[in-house]
């Protein structure tokens, strides 16, 4: 049973290899071809339930480089639940390479699996690596462009976080972060320290595409194909939050090396997330913009040093990796700007749904799974007494949700482009059995994770303890 | 789970010594009353309904709907507690179990009055709508789910529960704005996103406040409400309170949303923004500032007063000098508002009181003015007063109909607004003398924009230029009935028709008698000599 808990990881990661190699040896048949997104949304289906099933279980692997607690557990299931949903969702004509663009939510989903388990911080960077090189593969499939300027950006964020990590290193004298969390336990916060844990935690920055360094992965993200946008958008900066939150938890005795300026990230990014949401009119510029705004909600759990904050944060992860993961494959081609997606729903009525909700819960509108992250998150927020931070995040809130109602009156009140106008930029997502079924259980997760919230809440909360969080 | 869990619960003590006890009691009642619009409002939504062949069903199921509810309410009325100052009908349930939050429900007095309201407004917003021929599956869908969470935000006993169903009441609003209102739709939608959205982040940083300092274990009002905070805390969620309330209501100078969104909606969404959904505004202030923080209640009370005097004297003033008929009746419904709140400030019982009482009346008279308002200027065919005029022979109902609308605002005796407007001055007029004053002064004003109303559209010479004329439909005519019936009846037997020779209520315990229960513990802490 103890090993049982890494078969997800092996499916997940071993449905990734044959698909590429299927792809690139050309195995299968056209019309077996078609039906890899399904094969690959059910194997992370079955890996999501044998998670919940097995993930229980705590035990370390790899002389502690891997440990499964209940934080893992959490991620995971959030991760594996947003790479089904999104490959399922996904307009696959809108996709450049279908075999390529099923392995890579799988090989990303993999990598923050591998940073939520993380023992190490070398573990913890090659996660984090791992999806975003998924990202950047996704990106060059339409952009090769887009994808070198990804690479390099990818790179200097990979710089930082490993000078951060080997200057923490030479701090601490460990790189195991359990260790870590004990060695600062008995030290004061120092200039010495304050310096890595900046660069980290901007290398952690640029990966989330958080401003001021969303310059480089949030554009790549949207000139991606939709899947590869919510590859973007969505899993990456999940998994960079996976990596904040574990780093944020072992650097928990001294809180004032991080806290202020993960202060500044988190109101930047909520009151500029919701400022740049509601000036663009392209939605899914406006579900990037959103996610941004979100993320910067998941960072502000960070600053409370709480149990209730990161455990909020956590809750909040697993209702923005859905929705951000999510929201640019349902949206599919639609890149023609707003008119894209006028009266999408009297014509595609559940994708409309998929994508109304999607973006609602990113703006934390009640009652769905982002606005309950986003409550719990200010009521740790007011326990900790950072109420200029809760305002900020209140005001990005306004701006968030005018922007998500914005969209929603171009889907739901405004009449459809007629056929003869619609481009190639504008044409509509593809009706197949499989993305309406992603489409509805995208709403049905989105609904129902606030309103049956209780054991996800209680899950969460049994992550930010296992981090040592009291 | 939820569902389940509430089905398990048992049922809440529902009285038995009054009459009506035992016909209608469900462990859920409150919870039906949220989630049977929801449930409707999915069904219509996905309902087929090919070149609107179902239309004329689609309306009926939402008229239905909300009959169903508002007899379900009206018997819960009828079995409530009267003089019993604890929650009824609750439901209790775990949900965010984590961070302290319940899924708690419950009615005292005030709420069950504003429920009444709430199922009276829905059934004449929903006869209001019968008109549209656009996209009328949506516009019914988000009509009840603005139903739905309006009940809700009535009966949470949660502050996290009741800052959800305060927020998302914005969303269908908005855009049944957006996609049913006219010319100027989209600023009107944009404002009231605004203001809305403003007030919806007030009451969350200060339900947050009241988490925090009560120690973040629970959101349960019975805990956070209850707790003695300091006065400089106290002042904190007051004035937070204070600008959540004022921009539902609204409140001068947070009301910028009101004309636009009153001339703008459709008359539908008229009504149910100005006889319900605005209202909470001023229920907010009773629940989390009067009846829970009451030195910043005296603290703030001359606020209070003062945000009343403006409200009432901007409003009349401004309606005395527009000419757009909507947009005069959307100042009118600002009335009602202002003196509700100078009740609150008053701080006493018998301000309270007529608080509560005028939280119902002039929920009805201002959907009235709107309603009314609205629908001669449709009949009419222009919304100038420069072209309306000589009304009242050619549009009798309406005439009618506007006169009583008018009375209601000025709150003249037999209309349910007599009563309360008496109530709150008395309450007030020792306690904060000058703002009773300032708001007496506004009403003269009103009054004034009322008579050149009435005088200009109904009984002014006609205007042969003007465009044809009709008198209100059969559904315009009973929707505008039912209120200005519900203003007449309350003001003839605000205590309930009784048996001649005995004290028994007839059938209805009356509306001063229900409210009655919660008012004394509401009001308890201004009984003393330091509030005299």
């Amino acid at each position: 049973m103890r090993n049982a808990v890494l078969v997800p990881e092996a499916l997940v990661v071993a449905a990734a290899v044959l698909i590429l190699l299927s792809g690139r040896f050309s195995w299968l048949s056209a019309g077996s071809r078609r039906r890899l997104p399904a094969v690959a949304a059910g194997v992370a289906i079955v890996a999501f339930g044998l998670e919940l099933w097995v993930g229980a279980t705590l035990s370390t692997y790899f002389g502690g480089a891997l440990i499964q607690d209940r934080f893992a557990l959490f991620a995971k299931a959030a991760v594996l639940l947003a790479a089904a949903l999104a490959i399922a969702s996904a307009d696959w004509t809108t996709e450049d390479s279908t075999p390529i663009g099923v392995a890579m939510p799988l090989l990303a989903a993999f990598g923050v699996m591998v940073a939520a388990s993380a023992g190490d911080l070398v573990a913890l960077w090659a996660g984090l690596e791992l999806a975003a090189a998924a990202g950047v593969v996704m990106v060059s499939l339409r952009r090769p462009d887009l994808a070198l300027r990804s690479l390099i950006a990818g790179g200097l964020a990979s710089a930082l976080v490993l000078m951060g990590i080997a200057y923490l290193y030479a701090t601490t004298g460990n790189q195991d972060i359990a260790a870590i969390r004990a060695v600062l336990l008995g030290s004061g916060p120092s200039v010495a320290l304050a310096i890595p844990i900046v660069l980290l935690l901007s290398g952690l920055a640029m990966r989330a595409s958080l401003a001021p360094f969303q310059l480089a992965g949030l554009p790549a993200g949207l000139g991606a194909s939709p899947l590869g946008a919510g590859l973007v958008v969505g899993l990456i900066a999940a998994g960079a939050a996976v990596v904040a939150i574990k780093l944020a938890a072992a650097l928990l005795p001294i809180p004032a090396v991080y806290s202020p300026y993960l202060e500044v990230l988190a109101a930047v990014a909520m009151v500029g997330g919701g400022a740049a949401a509601l000036a663009v009119r392209a939605p899914r510029n406006r579900l990037a913009y959103l996610a941004a705004g979100q993320v910067g909600w998941l960072v502000a759990g960070l600053v409370t040093h709480y149990r209730t904050g990161v455990g909020a944060s956590l809750f909040l992860l697993g209702a923005f990796v859905v929705a951000a993961t999510c929201g640019p494959a349902v949206l599919g081609r639609a890149e023609g700007g707003e008119a894209a997606i006028a009266g999408l729903g009297a014509l595609r009525p559940a994708r409309a749904a998929a994508l109304a909700l999607a973006m609602l819960s990113l703006a934390g509108a009640p009652p769905l799974a982002g606005a309950f992250g986003e409550l719990a998150v200010a009521a740790a927020l007011a326990q900790s007494g950072h109420f200029a931070l809760l305002a900020l995040g209140a005001l990005g809130w306004i701006m968030g949700i005018a922007a998500a109602l914005s969209t929603l009156r171009t889907i739901y009140l405004q009449s459809p482009l007629e056929e003869g106008h619609r481009g190639a930029a504008s044409a509509l997502p593809v009706l197949t059995r499989l993305s309406s079924l992603g489409a509805l259980a995208l709403c049905f997760v989105i609904v129902a994770y606030g309103l049956f919230g209780s054991p996800i809440m209680g899950l969460a909360d049994q992550g930010a303890e296992a981090l040592g969080l009291r | 789970m939820i569902l389940s869990a509430i089905l398990a619960a048992s049922p809440s003590p529902t009285p038995v010594s009054v009459p009506g006890a035992g016909i209608f009691s469900s462990p859920l009642l409150l919870s039906l009353t949220i989630w049977v619009p929801v449930v409707v409002a999915a069904a219509l939504s996905v309902m087929p309904n090919p070149r609107g062949r179902y239309d004329v069903l689609i309306k009926q199921i939402a008229f239905f709907t909300n009959l169903g509810l508002l007899f379900v309410l009206f018997v819960a009325y009828n079995q409530f507690q009267s003089f019993v100052p604890t929650m009824q009908y609750e439901e209790k349930v775990p949900w965010l179990a984590a961070i302290g939050v319940t899924y708690h429900l419950g009615v005292d007095g005030p709420g069950m009055v504003m429920l009444i309201l709430s199922g009276l407004i829905g059934i004449a917003s929903v006869l209001a709508s019968l008109g549209i021929r656009e996209r009328v599956r949506s516009y019914f869908a988000l009509l009840l789910l603005v139903q739905a969470t309006v009940n809700g935000a009535i009966v949470a006993h949660d502050m996290f529960v009741l800052v959800l169903f305060w927020g998302a009441a914005a969303i269908p609003l908005a855009l049944l704005v957006f996609g049913w209102g006219g010319p100027r739709s989209q600023v009107a939608g944009w404002r009231l996103v605004g203001y809305w959205g403003l007030g919806s982040a007030a009451l969350a940083v200060g339900a947050m406040t009241l988490y925090a300092a009560t120690g973040a274990t629970s959101f349960d009002m019975d805990v956070v409400l209850k707790a003695t905070l300091s006065p400089r805390l106290q002042m904190a969620v007051g004035l937070l309170m204070i600008v959540a309330a004022a921009t539902r209501l609204p409140l001068f100078p947070l009301h910028g949303w009101m004309r636009d969104v009153c001339a703008e909606a459709p008359v539908g969404v008229s009504v149910v923004v100005t006889g319900a959904a605005s209202r909470l505004g001023a229920f907010l202030l009773l629940r989390t500032l009067i009846a829970a923080e009451p030195v910043a209640a005296h603290l703030l009370g001359p606020l209070l007063a003062a945000l009343a005097a403006l409200t009432v004297g901007y409003g009349a003033v401004a309606a005395l000098r527009t000419v757009d008929i909507r947009q005069v009746s959307a100042y009118l419904a600002m009335i009602p508002g202002g003196i509700t709140v100078l009740g609150l400030a008053a701080l006493s019982p018998l301000g309270i009181a007529g608080s509560v009482l005028s939280l119902f009346a002039g929920g009805l008279a201002a959907a009235l003015i709107v309603g009314v308002c609205a629908t001669i200027s449709e009949r009419a065919q222009s919304r100038s007063l420069l072209v309306l005029g000589g009304l009242a022979p050619r549009m009798p109902n309406l005439a009618w109909l506007l006169i009583a609308a008018a009375l209601a605002i000025l709150g003249v005796p037999i209309l349910a607004t007599f009563p309360a407007e008496l109530m709150t001055f008395f309450g007030a007029f020792k306690t904060q003398p000058i703002g009773a004053f300032t708001v007496a002064l506004g009403l003269a004003v009103g009054a004034v924009a009322l008579a050149a109303l009435l005088h200009r559209v109904l009984f002014g010479p006609p205007n042969p230029d003007a465009p044809g004329v009709s008198d209100s439909s059969l559904g315009e005519t009973w929707y505008l009935a039912l209120l200005a019936g519900g203003l007449l009846w309350v003001g003839l037997f605000p205590g309930g028709p009784i048996i001649p020779g005995t004290d028994t209520p007839l059938f209805d315990p009356g509306m001063v008698n229900v409210m009655a229960a919660g008012i004394s513990d509401m009001a308890s802490p201004y009984t003393g000599p330091s509030a005299q």
